[in-house]
C-alpha cells in the first residue's frame, strides 16, 4: 500500500519507532505502519477525512497543540506521541463527551464486542460517569433496507452520511438539527434499499446502525469466523463467513484492495440462507430396483465409473463450483471424450460508484471466468443442446431450473453430484457434495483473479467436498490422478496443465488471490 | 541366642484403663446433664444460611411478571461450566428476550459469576438448598422454573457497604 510511487520520502518517529512513509501520508496511516494503532471514529481508509471525532488526538512534538492524526500530513523529522499523558488525557475527555448521551445499553446492543465505543473506553476511557443529568432520548427509526438507526448510540462521526454521498453517491443521509440535538437525518422521501447501503452498518464504529437481519440473533464473541469469497456475482468480493453452531449467521466483507476494498453488496451480504439449507443430499445413493437406495461411497464411484464405461460424458457443471472441481470435471471429460458446458442466471449490473471497477456483476455466479478457462462452454439458454444419444449426462452441482427436462431423456444415465437432488429427472446415481461454505477451494473472478475460500462449517452426513469427490471418480475412470486429494494439491496440477493458471499456487494466492495469465492488476 | 527385650517400668497411674473409662463416661454424662446440640432436627428444623450462600438459581421478574433477563450472553460466556444454554430472540415490541434460558445444574459449580457478571441483576443464586428430584432431567432449570423460584437469593457483597453498588 505504502509504495514508493516516485515522491519523496518522509522519515518520522512515532512511538519510538522510526517509520519512513510517502510524502502526504497522514500521521494515522504512518502510525498503522509502525504497528502503532491510533484510536479513531470518523476515520476511516474508504472515505474522505472529516476530523470532526477528535478522538484521534496524538502530541507531536514542538507544535503549539495536539494534533488531529487523521487530518494531519507527516512532516519531516517530526517526532509523534500517541500514549503520552497529554494524549491519553485529551482523548479520555473525548470518550467522556461521547458517553453522556450513549444509553450504555451494551448488553440489548447488537454489536456490542465489536463495537469501537466499548473498546477505546474500556482501553483508555474513565471508569465512571461524572454525568448525572437525563441522557437525550430519540426512538429508533427504520432507515429501510436491512438498516435500523438507533438513534440514541449514535456518536455522529459520519461515516455513514460520507459514505452514501462520496462512494454510493446518492446523499440521502445528513446530520439534521444542531448541538445536543444531532443526528443522523434521511431524506424524507428515500430508502436505504440502494443495492450497497447496508454497507453503511458495517461502517458504523458504535451500535447506531444496525443490521434488521442479524439484530438479536448472536452475540459477536460467539462467532467463528472463516475468510471466504462471496459467491453472489462473478466480482468475487472477499468475505467473512460468521458461523455459531455449525451455522452461516451473518456475512461480511472482507477488505481486498484490488477487488472490493471494503464493501460488499446487500444482495451478496444477504444471501447466505441456503449455506444452512437442511434438505441436503447426505448420503450416497445408487438406484437399485427402481429405487434410489443408500450405499458406501466406494461402491458408488465404482457404479458411476461402469456406467461410463464406454460412454461420453455430458457434463453441465455449476459456475458455482471451484477451479478444483472444474479441473477434475474437465479431466473426466477429456477421458471419456464428452463435453462440458455451463449455464449461468445474470441479474441487472449494480456498480458502486465511488470505487473504481467494482458492481454487482450480471453473471451471478463465483467462477464464470474460471469455467471458461477450463474449456467449458457456456449456454444460458439450453445447456442440454449438445447431449447426443447414449451419453452419460452428469448435473455437477447444476439444478436445471426452469428448463424443459426432456432432452435429458436421451442420456443413458443421469449422475448427479450435488448438494441437494434434482426435481424432475431420475438419477441413476447421486452424489452427495459439500457447499461453498463447507469445502475449500478457489474461484477465479471476471477479472482473472483466482481467490481462495476455507471452509467454514461441516458438511452434513456423508457429504464430500466436490474435489475430493470427483478425484475419486476421475481415479475410477482411469484418468491419471495421484495425489489428488488436497485441494492445494489439485491446484498445483491445475496450474501445471493449463497454461492459463501458470505459475499460481496455493502458497503465493494467499488471501489476496493471485492473477491468471493475461490479466492485469490494473484492471482493478 | 535369645533377644533380651527390655521392659519399661510405667508408673499404673498412667498405664491403667479404669481412669479413661471413668474420664470417658463424666463427660459422656456431663453432656446428659447438659445438652449441647449438634444435631439439626431436619426437616423440622433448618439451617440458617450464610446470606453469601450460593444454591440453585432464581431469575428474578419485572412488575409485569416477565424475566429481567435481555439475553445479552454473559452469563454463558463467563459461565467455567459451561451449563447455561441461552437462546436470544425478539419479542413483539422488538425487545430482546431470552427464547430459550436453560441452566443445568448438575454441571453448575456454583461460583455466582453468573449473577456477579449480570448488567440487569436477573439470574442470582438462591439461598436454599433442597433440590431433590425423582429424576436427572429435571435438574436442567428452563426459564419458567427459574423464574417460579420463590426462595431468597444470594447477596455477593453488603449493599450497605459504600463499594457494594
Amino acid at each position: 500500500m505504502m509504495k514508493d510511487e516516485g515522491g519523496k520520502m518522509v522519515n518520522l518517529t512515532i512511538e519510538g519507532r522510526a517509520v519512513s512513509v510517502p510524502e502526504g501520508t497522514t500521521i494515522l496511516e504512518a502510525a498503522k505502519t509502525a504497528g502503532v494503532l491510533v484510536p479513531h471514529y470518523c476515520y476511516h481508509p474508504g472515505l474522505p477525512v472529516a476530523g470532526v471525532c477528535r478522538m484521534c488526538l496524538v502530541e507531536v512534538e514542538k507544535a503549539p497543540k495536539l494534533a488531529p492524526s487523521c487530518a494531519t500530513t507527516v512532516g519531516e523529522g517530526q517526532v509523534v506521541h500517541v500514549y503520552s499523558e497529554k494524549a491519553l488525557e485529551a482523548r479520555k475527555g473525548v470518550l467522556e463527551l461521547l458517553l453522556i448521551n450513549h444509553p450504555l445499553d451494551c448488553p440489548l446492543c447488537d454489536p456490542a464486542g465489536e463495537c469501537e465505543l466499548q473498546d477505546y473506553t474500556f482501553q483508555e476511557g474513565r471508569a465512571d460517569s461524572r454525568y448525572h443529568e437525563p441522557k437525550r432520548f430519540n426512538p429508533v427509526e427504520d432507515f429501510g433496507g436491512d438498516v435500523l438507526y438507533v438513534t440514541n448510540r449514535c456518536i455522529l462521526c459520519t461515516r455513514c452520511v460520507r459514505f452514501m454521498e462520496d462512494v454510493h453517491e446518492d446523499a440521502v443521509l445528513c446530520v439534521s438539527e444542531r448541538g445536543d440535538r444531532a443526528t443522523i437525518g434521511k431524506a424524507p422521501d428515500a430508502d436505504l434499499t440502494q443495492p450497497w447501503a447496508a454497507n453503511v452498518i458495517d461502517l458504523c464504529p458504535v451500535g447506531a446502525l444496525v443490521s434488521k437481519d442479524f439484530l438479536n440473533k448472536a452475540r459477536a464473541w460467539e462467532l467463528d469466523r472463516t475468510a471466504s469469497v462471496c459467491t453472489g456475482c462473478s466480482q468475487g468480493c472477499n468475505n467473512v463467513l460468521e458461523t455459531r453452531d455449525n451455522v452461516v449467521v451473518r456475512m461480511k466483507p472482507r477488505s481486498n484492495e484490488d477487488v472490493n476494498h471494503f464493501y460488499l453488496c446487500d444482495a451478496g451480504r444477504l444471501d447466505y440462507r441456503w449455506m444452512n439449507r437442511p434438505d441436503r443430499a447426505e448420503v450416497p445413493k445408487i438406484r437399485l430396483h427402481d429405487v434410489l437406495s443408500p450405499v458406501d461411497w466406494d461402491i458408488a464411484i465404482q457404479e458411476v465409473g461402469g456406467r461410463m464405461k464406454g460412454k461420453r460424458a455430458y457434463v453441465v457443471a455449476s459456475p458455482r463450483l471451484s477451479n478444483e472441481a472444474l479441473f477434475l470435471l474437465k479431466r473426466i471429460v477429456k477421458q471419456t471424450g464428452g463435453e462440458g458446458v455451463f449455464r449461468c442466471a445474470t441479474g441487472p449490473e449494480a456498480p458502486l460508484p465511488g470505487v473504481k471497477d467494482l458492481s454487482l456483476r450480471a453473471d451471478r455466479a463465483p467462477n464464470v471466468r474460471g469455467a471458461e478457462l477450463l474449456g467449458f462452454k457456456r449456454n444460458d439458454a439450453d445447456p442440454l443442446a449438445g447431449l447426443k444419444d447414449g451419453d452419460v449426462l452428469v448435473l455437477a452441482d447444476e439444478s436445471l431450473g426452469g428448463l424443459d427436462l426432456s432432452a435429458a431423456k436421451k442420456a443413458s444415465a443421469i449422475i448427479v453430484i450435488g448438494t441437494t437432488l434434482v426435481d424432475g429427472i431420475t438419477p441413476a446415481v447421486v452424489l452427495p457434495i459439500a457447499n461453498v461454505a463447507e469445502e475449500e477451494g478457489t474461484f477465479t473472478n471476471l477479472r482473472g483473479r483466482v481467490q481462495r475460500f476455507l471452509q467454514a462449517k461441516t458438511a452434513p452426513g456423508l457429504a464430500r467436498p466436490s474435489w475430493y469427490a470427483l478425484a475419486d471418480l476421475a481415479t475410477a475412470l482411469g484418468v491419471p490422478s495421484d495425489d489428488m486429494h488436497l485441494p492445494s494439491t489439485i491446484f498445483t496440477a491445475l496450474a501445471k496443465s493449463e497454461p492459463a493458471f501458470t505459475g499460481l499456487s496455493y502458497d503465493t494466492i494467499g488471501l489476496r488471490g493471485g492473477l491468471v495469465a493475461g490479466a492485469t492488476a490494473g484492471a482493478h | 541366642m535369645a533377644i533380651t527385650v527390655k521392659v519399661m517400668e510405667r508408673p499404673l497411674g498412667e498405664v491403667s484403663y479404669v481412669r479413661a473409662t471413668l474420664k470417658g463416661l463424666a463427660l459422656t454424662l456431663k453432656h446428659l446433664v447438659d445438652p449441647h446440640r449438634v444435631t439439626i432436627q431436619y426437616p423440622e428444623e433448618k439451617w440458617d444460611l450464610s446470606p453469601r450462600w450460593r444454591g440453585t438459581h432464581r431469575m428474578l421478574t419485572t412488575e409485569d411478571g416477565s424475566a429481567k433477563c435481555v439475553a445479552c450472553g454473559l452469563c454463558p460466556t463467563v459461565c467455567p461450566a459451561n451449563c447455561i444454554k441461552l437462546v436470544p430472540g425478539e419479542d413483539e415490541a422488538g425487545n430482546r428476550y431470552p427464547l430459550v434460558f436453560e441452566i443445568d445444574e448438575f454441571r453448575c459449580i456454583f461460583c455466582g459469576y453468573c449473577q456477579e457478571v449480570c448488567p440487569e441483576e436477573a439470574i442470582h443464586m438462591g439461598r436454599h438448598y433442597e433440590n431433590a428430584e425423582f429424576n436427572r432431567a429435571r435438574f436442567v432449570y428452563d426459564l419458567e422454573r427459574l423464574t417460579a423460584q420463590t426462595h431468597p437469593v444470594s447477596e455477593l457483597w453488603d449493599p450497605a457497604h459504600p463499594r457494594g453498588e
